[in-house]
């Protein structure tokens, strides 16, 4: 464990070497929910409800966005195809460290990182919006985290997958770009998923995306009943183990076909 | 189970050892590119094709040959990091694919142009982080570290970034870095590349004394001969994926040096064409000349310019065997 625990430290050590680089990058996180929040503001100031939202509802909807985009869907795997195919991972694969391991710890210190600087902006966010937020009860508050690790680990699974492609192509970049697009749409990133029309919503859940913010922030506004909860569950799990089987049957295939360029 | 060769352990077998790569071969210039859009040929190219040797504990080995022989694919295969086409490859006893714990900690991989050091951090960072991997306990690594660090004289750059280091300054700290935990075998892979030779040479006695205060098992590639030479009595040579020579350093002249060279130091000047009978004049100057000769009629032929001229000094040496190897590399012309 103390290995891992290194790992943590060494990588939150390198990542704040570039300070600029922090700050302009949180500081692009937080425009983007100060842009969400004001456009959602104006809307709301001549209605009182939109899509089916209350102003609370939809206030409370953008923090838990920002929220879940920090714990969920960002990932210090965006890179991986090209670190594969560079060679990156062989110091690793010589080491006596599970290569997984290193990966997630990579993900917990950015996740880490991520939250600690949203905590901060959220504040000030408070300042200017002063929103109402609204809490469920803490059963559902406590699926709400459950998912939510849920949803964290099907994307560290996506990542891997998407991840994959380094093994045999440097050109990894083209279907990760779609799948940015993807989640930007399809996770409820940009807006609630429900105020799409309902055709376009059964497709969407045919896809994990959902699963990676969208499901999550539904549960926590109380949205669904006990039955879609049930269902949203086990669909949770379900891609969880289909894509953590297919992810770990590509990359037994991949590590043999590695070429380790460059070391 | 290790097994034995005349008593002594075998630490590294490998038997029949093939690596395939299949590459895609593009054709020359734009149009070449725009075809490669819906059309590619691919070739498979014989990285290392049938490489069988074994090595003894406390050995140090020369891999030597050209760019893409093949010897840091088979580095990289005893390592784990490549999957075989075929063949067998033992380790310690351990296959080195299975990446086994107990493997990894017994070994290590320093690739004179790749670094394990976080760039980013000073070189005591990423030590730090090989002690908890490797799991080496306080004393021991405090010992190692302080030992290391003396005798390759960078105590003073542990704490300031990589990135800021010199070649030679990283490169030390890369050797550091993948001794801490006391490896029984040591793969360098050009462990010298683009060091001055004051720093060649600190590395070289280095590698020696780790190879004999810890009976560490070592495979060594270089460019630089001058490392080999000094540190490795046997020496595997590699050519297009195939072994083609496993022994002595020295036994390398006996079975592939064609000639030899003959210096003399004559008493009274001599025309260039009364040496050019007895062989290829490699230099002539103020009465002193080299000679290089066929090596089973070198002494045949000391002895008729002995008789022919009044000759100050004469020596029969082999042809150095930088020289030798260039030529069995395909240079043939050479001597």
């Amino acid at each position: 464990m103390t290995k891992y625990l290194t790992l943590l430290k060494i990588t939150w050590q390198n990542g704040l070497v570039y300070r600029l680089s922090l700050f302009t990058w949180r500081l692009r996180s937080f425009l983007s929910s100060l842009m969400s929040l004001t456009v959602w503001t104006v809307i709301f100031t001549s209605n009182n409800g939109a899509f089916g939202y209350s102003k609370e509802s939809m206030i409370t909807y953008i923090f838990l966005v920002a929220f879940l985009q920090s714990l969920i869907i960002s990932s210090s795997l965006n890179g991986l195809a090209g670190r594969l195919y560079s060679g990156e991972i062989s110091n690793y694969l010589l080491k006596p460290i599970n290569l997984f391991g290193y990966f997630a710890i990579q993900e917990v210190a950015d996740k880490f990182k991520n939250i600690l600087f949203l905590i901060l902006e959220s504040y000030f966010l408070f300042l200017i919006f002063k929103p109402i937020i609204i809490f469920p009860d803490y059963k559902i508050l406590l699926l709400f985290v459950v998912w939510s690790f849920g949803g964290l680990i099907l994307n560290f699974i996506i990542s891997l997958l998407f991840g994959s492609m380094g093994f045999w192509s440097p050109q990894a970049w083209g279907p990760k770009f779609i799948f940015f697009m993807m989640i930007e749409f399809t996770a409820g990133k940009l807006f609630p998923l429900d105020i799409l029309p309902i055709y376009l919503q059964k497709i969407i859940y045919f896809t994990p995306f959902p699963y990676l913010s969208f499901v999550q922030i539904q549960l926590f506004l109380e949205r669904l009943n006990s039955q879609e909860i049930i269902k949203h569950s086990i669909v949770l799990t379900l891609w969880i183990l289909i894509l953590g089987l297919l992810t770990h049957k590509i990359w037994t295939k991949g590590l043999k076909s590695y070429e380790s360029v460059g070391i | 189970m290790n097994s034995t060769k005349n008593n002594k352990k075998i630490t590294i077998k490998v038997s029949n050892l093939k690596k395939y790569f299949k590459v895609y071969k593009k054709e020359p210039g734009l149009l070449g590119s725009i075809k490669s859009l819906w059309k590619r040929s691919y070739e498979t190219v014989k990285a290392v094709d049938d490489v069988s040797f074994e090595i003894t504990e406390g050995e140090i080995v020369g891999f030597i040959g050209q760019n893409g022989a093949g010897k840091t694919t088979t580095l990289k295969m005893l390592s784990g990091l490549l999957y075989p086409t075929e063949g067998e490859t033992s380790v310690l006893g351990f296959n080195p694919w299975d990446r086994k714990t107990e493997f990894q900690k017994q070994f290590a991989l320093v690739m004179g142009q790749k670094n394990q050091l976080w760039w980013d951090l000073p070189a005591i960072e990423s030590f730090h982080l090989n002690k908890a991997i490797y799991e080496i306990p306080d004393k021991v690594f405090d010992e190692t570290l302080s030992k290391l660090s003396k005798i390759l004289d960078v105590e003073d750059i542990l704490r300031i970034q990589v990135r800021k280091l010199s070649l030679g300054q990283r490169m030390k700290c890369e050797i550091i870095a993948a001794l801490l935990h006391n490896p029984k075998v040591l793969f360098l892979d050009e462990p010298t590349i683009g060091l001055d030779v004051v720093m060649q040479k600190t590395l070289r006695d280095f590698i020696k004394t780790y190879n004999k205060e810890f009976g560490a098992t070592i495979i060594l590639t270089s460019h630089y001969m001058g490392d080999v030479k000094e540190l490795c009595e046997r020496v595997i040579m590699i050519d297009k994926g195939h072994k083609i020579y496993d022994g002595n350093l020295a036994d390398i002249i006996n079975k592939y040096a064609r000639n030899k060279i003959l210096s003399l130091t004559l008493e009274n000047s001599v025309l260039r064409k009364d040496l050019e009978q007895f062989g290829k004049v490699k230099s002539f100057k103020n009465n002193q000349a080299t000679l290089i000769v066929p090596r089973k009629e070198a002494t045949k032929i000391a002895s008729k310019i002995l008789n022919q001229f009044k000759v100050n000094d004469l020596n029969i040496e082999e042809v150095p065997i930088e020289v030798v190897i260039r030529e069995i590399f395909g240079d043939k012309k050479i001597h």
